[in-house]
Formats: C-alpha cells, structure tokens, sequence
C-alpha cells in the first residue's frame, strides 16, 4: 500500500514548531519564576483565607475540582491515544497539537447538546443520579495525599473515609437505572451495583491487611513510614498477591474491562447511563476518570511509596507512579474480553473474597509471629 | 483432523489462565512499541490505488485524429445492468460518435462491465473515487465531465465528427451529382418491325 | 415508576434486539422473549435487506447476473461469483482452461481468508477485545490491496466469470502473495497468544451455543458451523470443483459443537488457505484465462445446480434455462439463511449474554440472507 501526501506546507508547519517552542519557553519561565515572586506580599490574604473555614474549604474544592477537571482532560486524551497505539493506529490527531485539545472539543459538544429527560422519568432522581456519582468520587480526593502538605484534609482515618465515601457512588448509579424509567436501565443499574458492591470486599479486606501491617488508617502516616522502602518492597510475599487482588478489585470500581459489562456497547442492555445524554452523560464520564484516578492513586499511596522518591519533587513522584498505574489499568482494558456477569460474580465471590480472606489471616499470623 | 481440549486440575487452570493474561499483554505491548501505525490520515494524506482500480469513469481522446475514440455504437448501454449509459448520437458508422453521453453513477455499480464491452477502448475507470456530493444530480455525470480534456475536447470532437460527417456527405453528394450529370435515358424509337409495330396504338 | 414487582419477575418479557446491532452481524432482528435472564423463545425476523436479486436476474442475460452475486454474500463475493460462473458452465457446457481454474481458486481462497479475518475481528469485539478488530483488519487490509491490484475493486469484485476469469495476474502478484502470507503467519500466531488461549475468552466461548452433531445435520448446517459440530464435510473434499482435488489441505473438524470449536474451525481454516494459495502460487500453468463466451450467450435449455464451500458453508445456485439469453429461474441457496434457522432451536435456555457470542460465532452475512 502506497501512500501519497499533498505537499507539505512548508509555511505552516514552521508556524507549528515556532508556536510550539514559543509555549515551552514561556511554560519553563513561568514555572521558574514562580518562586521568585513576592509572595510575601499576599501574607495577609492567605492568612485570611488560611484561618477562615468556609473560605478555607471552598478553596480548597475549588482546586481538588480543578485538578479533577485537568486530569480528567489529560486521561481522556491518553485513554484514546493509547488505545490507538495499541490497535497500531493514532488516535486523535486532528483538534489541536496531536489531539490534545480533543477532549475539550468532546466536552463543548456534549455542553451544546439537547437536554433529554425521559417522559415518564422520576425527573428528581434522574437529575440526581449524575451528581451523586460525581461527588462520591470528588470527595474521595479529600483525603488522597499528593504529597505531605498537599492533601485536602489529612484525616487519620483516611482509609476508612476513601473506602465508605466511594461506595455512595453506587446509590447513583441506583438512582440512574431507576430513574430512567427504563427496564434495560434499570438492568444494567442493578448489575453495576451487584458488581461494585461485590467487588468492594476484597477491597477492604486488601486495603484492611495494609492497614494492619502500618498499624494506622492515616494514608499521610502511611506513606511516611514506606520512607526507606515502598510497602509492596517490604513485604513481597503478602502484598504482591495483595495488589493484585487490589488491582481486579479497582478495574472493576471503575467499570472497566474485564468487568464493564453494565456500559458495554456491544452487549444487549446498554446499561444505566443510556437515557443520558449532554452535559449530564458528561458527568458521569468525568466521575469515572475521577475515580479511576483515585483508585490508582490509592493503589500508589498503599503499595508503592505514595509520594517518596529522590530529586523531583513529592507531587510529580505521585503523579507519575499514578499514571503509570493507570496505563497499567489501559493496557488491561485494551486487551481482554469481556467477563459475563455471573462470571465476574463468581470471580469475586468464589476466588477473590477466599484470598483476601487467607491474605488477611495471614497478615495476622505475620504480625503476631 | 478431529481435537478434542485437554482438561486441566483447578490450580493448573487457575495458574495458565493467569498466564494467559500476560501474553495477552506483551502482544498488545509488542504492537505498542514495535510496529508501524498504519493510520493515513485523509485528507492530508491518501493512499494511491492500483492501476486497475475501478473509479470515476473517463472516455479517452485521440490526439492525433482530434476526436474521442467512441464511435456511439451502444454496446455498453446494451452491457450494463442499470442502465447507467445514455447516449445521443452523432452519424453512424466509424466516422460518427457521441454527442453526448450521460452516466447516471448514482446507479452504478461499478462493475466493469461497459469497459469490457467496449471494442474501441473508449471508456475506461479511473482513479478518482471521491464521487460523494450534497445532491443527487450531481452524480449525473455528462460528457464535458467525463471526456479526457474537458470541454474543449468535446467541442473539438464535435467538430471533427461533424466535419468527418459533411465530408462523408458531401462526398456521397459529389457521387450523386456526378451520376445526376450523365444525361437521362433517352428511349430510343422502337425498331421499323411488325412485332414492334404491333404494339402501337391505332393511329 | 410504572412498573410493579410482578410485571419485573413475570415471564415472557418481549426484548427486541433489533435490525440495527451494535455488532456488524447485518440488519437482523430477533426477538426474543426472556424469562428473567434466560431466553424463553427467539424467532428472527429478517428480509430488512431484500432486493430481489433473484427475480432481477430473471431480467437481464447472463452476463450481467454476475455483479449481482457480488451482493449476496459481500465478504466472500469471489466464491458466489464463483457458483454463479459453474451453474452457467454446467448450463452452457463451457468448460474453463486450466490456468483459469487454479486462478479461481487462488482468488477463492485469498477472499476465504478476508472473510474469516471480518469473523474474527467482529467475534472478538462483540466480546469485548476490540484491539483484537484492528489487528485482523489490518491483516484484512493486505488482502484487499492485493485483490485491488488484481481486480480493482475492494469488496463487489465480479472478476470470476462464466468461461474463466476477467483477466490474468497483474505483474508481481505473486510475490505479493508470499510477502502476505509471511506476515499472515506471523498475525496468527500473534493472534492465538492474545484471544485463543486467553482464560476470559475461553471462559466466555467454551461450552457456549453447544449444537449436537444430530442437531447440526437435521438444521443442514454447512461450513464451519457443521465441521465444528464434528461433520467432517467440506464441498471441497466431496465433490470438488475447479483444481481442489489437486490440492494437499486438511479439513479442521472439531466435535465439542460450541462456539470455540467453531471459532478454532475458522482460524484452522485460514492457515489451510494458505497452504492452497501458496500451491496454486508454484503449480499456475501457463495458458488461457478464459473461454470466449458469445455475445449474445444462449445456454441450450435445462437446469444446473452448482455447489460450492463458502467461508460461511455451503453456497449453491440452481439455475433453470429455456434456451434465451436471460434465465428463467435463479435459486441461491445461502448458508446463512439456514443457519439463521437454527437459532430458534438452539436459543432458549441460554443467557442473555452469551447470545451475542452465538450469533457472532455463526458468522451469518444478511445479504446471503435476505437477497
């Protein structure tokens, strides 16, 4: 097969290299500069909104929201390009500088879209359903540390409160397959939440052996003491099995291949979000990046050192090893079929729960040698 | 050559099938970082089609007897299956042609059955296959859009043909003048005999 | 809401899976009442893609039938052109020079390959690995340029024709060949580590749509649906056509009946393609590339029914001459219309999800269905 290209434009493409030289130096020198700027100045500002508790925690939602946002934005993009690579073609290449600005095209289309709620919808609980599953998953990013001083609230039973607060995403999705008045809806509602109520047991019981081992729900605490070395280093013959069972449990959370059985296209029940289209579908999209983001991100803080590491600093450490874990999550989805519903049900309930239960008993047996 | 699966104890299937995700991995990571993406993005970049390709059709212009080589003899209006070609005519013979010669390609299949039929090797598929347009009787396609050289070779096909044509009349009509000049028969007198004279009307 | 406990939990709730699927199986519909999860009854519904293609070939000579086949079984349109061109042969008395014939079947086996290749990549995603669609479509890909380069089309070829073929081989065709089938190689084997021997992949076909052997010869299953259910029978073998009795292949048979046997049938089968392509490749003579059919083609009257093995089964035309240019009765008798058959048989019982998985894994083509 032979290929023939129009002529390149010289001209432009010159353009491209310039604008694109231009956008780093200025990102370098911002970025530099930033320290040198006189904050000191802003002192009584920040001590304002430092010591003011409403301002103080509205700031501060504002920021985890933005994060969400950005990093919703960039893992939408790197989802589709490394699918793309994957299947050996490109991905998006067309909006913006390799596809970058994609997302935001997406994010502007389903903005403009038409608000369609069913005739016979219980309109209260579908309107709710998106925001439910939203803030389920932002307010897990509460106690998720990017690094010592970069965490919403360092709460000491901040495992506890990520594990409890992430399972109330399941009453939205309730709420959707509900609300939609909708029998396939509802169907797939009631499978997502059979998995993800299932899937959570494993979960904690994985999270609970870490605890254990660290002798503290704190995840900042946690952290601390993986200082010398990562958690998964120090204790290899309980925590290799242990992430792993933790990573199955996360993929399915999230939905994601092989569990995502309750949004798969090309199965017969399309699943709870069917009936959702525009900004409100967009929702529920930015709520499972979110989560995805945070589930990887936990998985970092529990097994891999959190924030610790040399030179670069603690929240560029988080954020790679989180990145790295969620292309880990990618290349699993680009890769494997589909498990049917009874067998995701009997994978957890037949293999996974038995050997979070052993690996518990056996934290214990360790712990009390 | 019948196969029948082995069976395997639980632990065994527990751990291949784990293994089997690993593969399943490093192939999809092979294909990640090894090989070429095969993506042409069009429509900055198209991929050339072969020279048998069956695409947009064009009817060939010979230049040195300044015509187009179809001679309007139907016989790929009579090939096609539905019925894309219509032609009008212009004279008949080896020296007429098409005056115009519509393709309806909204009904075209594409098949290549007209080219084959063709025994003058006036038409031919092309390379184009950008044909999609926002009406439908844009896929008509008429002479000037299909003759190799445009508008300007159609004319000049016109011409030529026309002229060909009065030249062949007018040299049918110098034949017929030529035998209009000989005197017309004369009949002579019947000879001076009785047998011929038996046939005269009484005085 | 409008829907009470009872109406949830009764029996025979209607589900339409429609004529637009979200898998290119073609615009079937099938519905089918479900007992919970568990479907009850199905009866598929289908001629959303009817064209009458048998009663227009009533209207047109010979010649001009041959682009309608390309439509029937759009995947493999060299094979239907192919039993078109030997009901007309058989019809005619015409027979085809022999380097036409190995040309035939080298074609007809490089579109069995295209065609098991969509199989594959539309089985995979419709189970959920959609990287494993772009792998075989890439392969597909080689395919298509290299008969664009001989035919010069991608899909609707009408190259195989009564008397022959259109034309010979272009230059450096066969080299082309060999450079794919290397590749090929390679792709299976790729292929077989990435779906065939993966555990979830396994898990979702093994013992999934199981039809007994008995079932399988009552329904007239052909093709990779019979030869999975343990029928050792490929037209090929039995009453082979053009130079197949030449050729050195075996037949894949698996006997376990399910989806898997069928999937393990058709990948067997395209590596045996290979094996003929690259036999057809070494033994080509030299010589015609088709009998010159008159042009007004007047078959003396009677009737021919030519079989052939299709990548879906087994493909035939009957076709009944009285002696004028156009024909007075073409029958085309399309694996998949049979094998749609089978599905209300072998539906009830089996969950909802693994109806997906016994559609894709009977490989149905709507156009061969519905004509």
């Amino acid at each position: 097969m032979s290929i023939q290209t129009t002529a390149p434009n010289r001209a432009s493409q010159a353009g491209q290299w310039a604008a694109g030289i231009l956008i780093t130096v200025l990102l370098v020198a911002i970025v530099s500069a930033l320290p040198l700027l006189p904050w000191q100045k802003l002192e009584p500002v920040t001590r304002f909104f430092g010591e003011h508790p409403l301002l103080n925690a509205l700031i501060k939602a504002v920021l985890v929201a933005t994060v969400i946002a950005l990093q919703c934005l960039f893992l939408i993009w790197l989802e589709r390009k490394f699918a793309g690579w994957m299947q050996a073609r490109l991905g998006p290449m067309h909006v913006g500088w390799k596809g970058t600005l994609q997302t935001l095209a997406d994010a502007l289309k389903l903005l403009t879209k038409e608000d369609v709620i069913p005739a016979q919808a219980d309109r209260a609980l579908f309107a709710l359903a998106p925001y439910l599953v939203f803030v389920a998953s932002m307010l897990t990013f509460m106690v998720l540390p990017f690094s010592l001083t970069w965490v919403g609230y360092d709460y000491n039973l901040g495992a506890l409160f990520a594990l409890s607060i992430s399972t109330v995403g399941a009453l939205g999705i309730l709420a959707a397959g509900w609300g939609a008045n909708n029998k396939y809806s509802l169907l797939g509602g009631v499978r997502a939440v059979a998995q993800l109520l299932s899937y959570e047991i494993p979960m904690i019981l994985v999270v609970l052996s870490v605890v254990t081992l660290a002798d503290t729900l704190s995840l900042t605490r946690i952290v601390q003491q993986q200082a010398g070395l990562w958690n998964i280093a120090a204790y290899p013959l309980l925590l290799i099995p242990g992430f792993l069972i933790y990573f199955a449990c996360a993929l399915a959370e999230v939905n994601r291949a092989p569990f995502d059985l309750p949004e798969a296209e090309s199965e017969l029940v399309s699943g709870f979000h069917t009936e959702y289209s525009g900004m409100r579908f967009a929702i529920f999209f930015l709520a499972e990046f979110a989560n995805n983001f945070f589930t990887a991100g936990f998985a970092v803080v529990l097994f891999f050192g959190g924030w610790q590491g040399p030179i670069l600093p603690p929240v560029v450490w988080f954020t790679i090893k989180t990145l790295l874990l969620i292309i880990l999550m990618m290349w699993v989805r680009w890769t494997l079929p589909r498990l049917r519903i009874d067998q995701m049900m009997g994978f957890c309930w037949k293999l996974l729960v038995p050997l979070a239960l052993a690996l518990f008993c056996a934290t214990a047996v360790y712990l009390v040698r | 050559m019948t196969t029948t699966r082995p069976k395997q104890s639980a632990v065994r299937d527990f751990f291949s099938g784990f293994a089997s995700f690993f593969r399943g991995m490093g192939v999809t990571a092979v294909n990640l970082v090894a090989r070429r993406k095969i993506t042409v993005q069009y429509p900055y970049e198209r991929v050339k089609v072969s020279p048998r390709y069956r695409g947009l059709f064009y009817l060939p212009y010979d230049e040195e007897a300044k015509r187009l080589k179809c001679t309007g003899c139907t016989l790929c209006e009579q090939a096609c299956p539905t019925n894309v070609i219509s032609m009008e005519k212009l004279g008949a013979g080896k020296h007429g042609g098409v005056s115009e010669f519509t393709m309806d390609l909204g009904r075209c299949m594409f098949c290549n059955l007209c080219i084959e039929a063709c025994p003058f090797e006036a038409i031919y598929m092309g390379p184009a296959y950008e044909l999609a347009s926002y009406d439908r009787n844009a896929s008509v396609f008429r002479i000037t859009d299909l003759a190799q050289g445009g508008a300007a070779a159609v004319e000049t096909n016109i011409r030529t043909i026309t002229d060909a044509l009065a030249e062949e009349a007018a040299a049918k009509a110098a034949k017929a003048a030529l035998a209009a000049e000989k005197p017309a028969r004369q009949r002579p007198a019947s000879p001076e005999t009785a047998i011929a004279k038996a046939g005269e009307t009484p005085a | 809401m409008t829907l009470t406990t009872t109406e949830i939990s009764s029996p025979g709730m209607t589900l339409n899976m429609g004529p637009q699927h979200p898998s290119t199986h073609g615009v079937l519909r099938l519905v089918v009442e479900l007992d919970g999860e568990v479907i009850h009854s199905c009866r598929p519904v289908i001629g959303y893609l009817h064209r009458g293609l048998e009663k227009m070939m009533e209207a047109r000579p010979y010649r001009q039938n041959v682009p309608f086949t390309d439509r029937l079984d759009y995947l493999a349109s060299l094979n239907c052109n192919l039993a078109m061109a030997q009901a007309i042969e058989r019809i005619g008395n015409v027979t085809v020079p022999e380097r036409a014939q190995y040309i035939r079947v080298l074609l007809c086996e490089l579109n069995r390959i295209a065609s098991h290749l969509v199989f594959l990549g539309t089985f995979a995603t419709d189970l959920g690995a959609t990287t494993v669609f772009l792998y075989s479509f890439r392969e597909r890909e080689k395919v298509l340029d290299l008969l664009e380069a001989m035919t010069g089309a991608r899909l609707t070829y009408n190259w195989i024709r009564a008397g022959g073929v259109a034309a010979d081989l272009p230059e450096g065709f066969a080299e082309g060949v060999r450079a794919f089938l290397e590749e090929f190689r390679v792709a299976l084997d790729e292929n077989d580590r990435l779906l065939t021997g993966n555990r979830i992949f396994r898990a979702r076909c093994e013992g999934v749509g199981v039809i007994p052997r008995e079932m399988a010869i009552a329904y007239g299953a052909s093709g990779p649906v019979a030869r999975g259910s343990g029928i050792p029978y490929d037209i090929r073998r039995v009453a082979p056509y053009d130079v197949y009795d030449r050729m050195e292949f075996d037949v894949p048979v698996f006997s376990e009946g399910d989806c898997l046997a069928r999937y393990c049938v058709r990948i067997e089968e395209m590596r045996q393609s290979a094996r003929i392509i690259l036999q057809c490749l070494r033994e080509l003579p030299e010589g015609e590339t088709t009998t010159k059919l008159p042009k007004i083609f007047k078959p003396p009257p009677g009737e021919a029914y030519s079989r052939t093995e299709s990548p879906r089964g087994e493909f035939s035309v009957y076709l009944v001459s009285d002696g004028s240019p156009n024909p007075v009765r073409v029958h085309i008798r399309t694996p998949s219309f049979v094998h749609l058959g089978l599905l209300p048989a072998l539906l009830p019982g089996v969950k909802v999800a693994d109806v997906i998985a016994i559609l894709g894994s009977l490989d149905t083509v709507l156009g061969e269905v519905d004509r």
